[in-house]
């Protein structure tokens, strides 16, 4: 059986905010939440990097374990969703979680704090999958229609990837072999000044001609 | 007065067109009848409840493109 898994190639990502429109507008998420969002590590300085993160699907979920309700569950593919019917909203979950993957609305009067809302790896929830009910707590249940998240199908560079975890891995094992890592990747030189650094295709020129 | 008796065989055509078209009406309508069934087969789809993750034409194409 597959199991669904995000990964993002921080070497991809440019922080177009992509993803986060996309997941925005296909699940209509409300005003105050970000299932997804992108975050850039060590900002201005050069060698940032930016990756998109949202819930991460894990497979032993902390979520999960600490939620006294026990809302969670894990879908046959590995999709964490959760029963908003039965939600009550104590944000254990948004503390135990290592990502900050839940989210809370905060336009209810007094800052009431509503049902959870996160990612949903666009799997629906525990209702029947395209109905109007799934539709207005969850958002679109694209795995259904035989799809992926729409994050991971819109991004323009592919750095986020999105899918069996099988298949995932593979796709970014290829890329680590094909491009190397740190100052051996592509442009590396040209963005940072490293002299001396080539592009592996160059170097492999060059040792035949 | 003379009585004029109805010559019935000259019906006869008659008669066994009414039939004919009878028996052609209902064959139509039990044909409509039988069709009925196979047209609803189609329209009546296999339930999408609780469909996970599948591996389409179009999950595939995503996976060729990543790889680029």
């Amino acid at each position: 059986m597959a199991r669904m898994k995000f990964l993002c190639d921080s070497e991809r990502c440019i922080s177009c905010n992509g993803c986060v429109t996309a997941c925005k507008n296909e699940n209509e998420v409300p005003w105050g939440i970000n299932r997804r969002r992108v975050v850039t590590l060590s900002d201005g300085v050069p060698g940032e990097k930016s990756i998109s993160v949202a819930c991460m699907h894990c497979s032993d979920a902390p979520c999960m374990a600490v939620c006294p309700v026990d809302c969670f569950y894990h879908t046959d593919e590995g999709v964490v969703l959760h029963d908003k019917d039965m939600c009550i909203g104590c944000g254990y979950c948004f503390y135990a979680c290592p990502f900050g993957a839940p989210q809370y609305p905060q336009m209810g009067t007094f800052g009431v704090r509503g049902k959870m809302d996160k990612c949903t790896f666009c799997a629906g929830g525990p209702e029947p999958d395209h109905s109007e009910e799934e539709f207005k707590k969850y958002g679109g249940n694209r795995l259904a229609d035989g799809k992926l998240p729409l994050c991971a199908e819109m991004c323009s560079t592919k750095a986020l990837l999105a899918g069996d975890g099988d298949i995932v891995a593979e796709i970014f094992r290829g890329r680590a072999l094909n491009r190397g890592k740190g100052a051996d990747l592509w442009g590396w030189g040209t963005a940072y000044g490293k002299e001396g650094v080539k592009p592996k295709s160059d170097k492999a020129k060059e040792g035949t001609s | 007065m003379a009585s004029n008796p109805i010559d019935l065989k000259r019906r006869k055509f008659l008669f066994s067109a009414g039939a004919g078209g009878a028996g052609a009406v209902a064959a139509v309508a039990g044909g409509r009848v039988l069709l009925q069934p196979e047209a609803a087969v189609p329209a009546a789809k296999i339930p999408i409840a609780d469909r996970g993750y599948q591996a389409t034409e179009h999950v595939r194409n995503y996976y060729r493109t990543a790889r680029v």
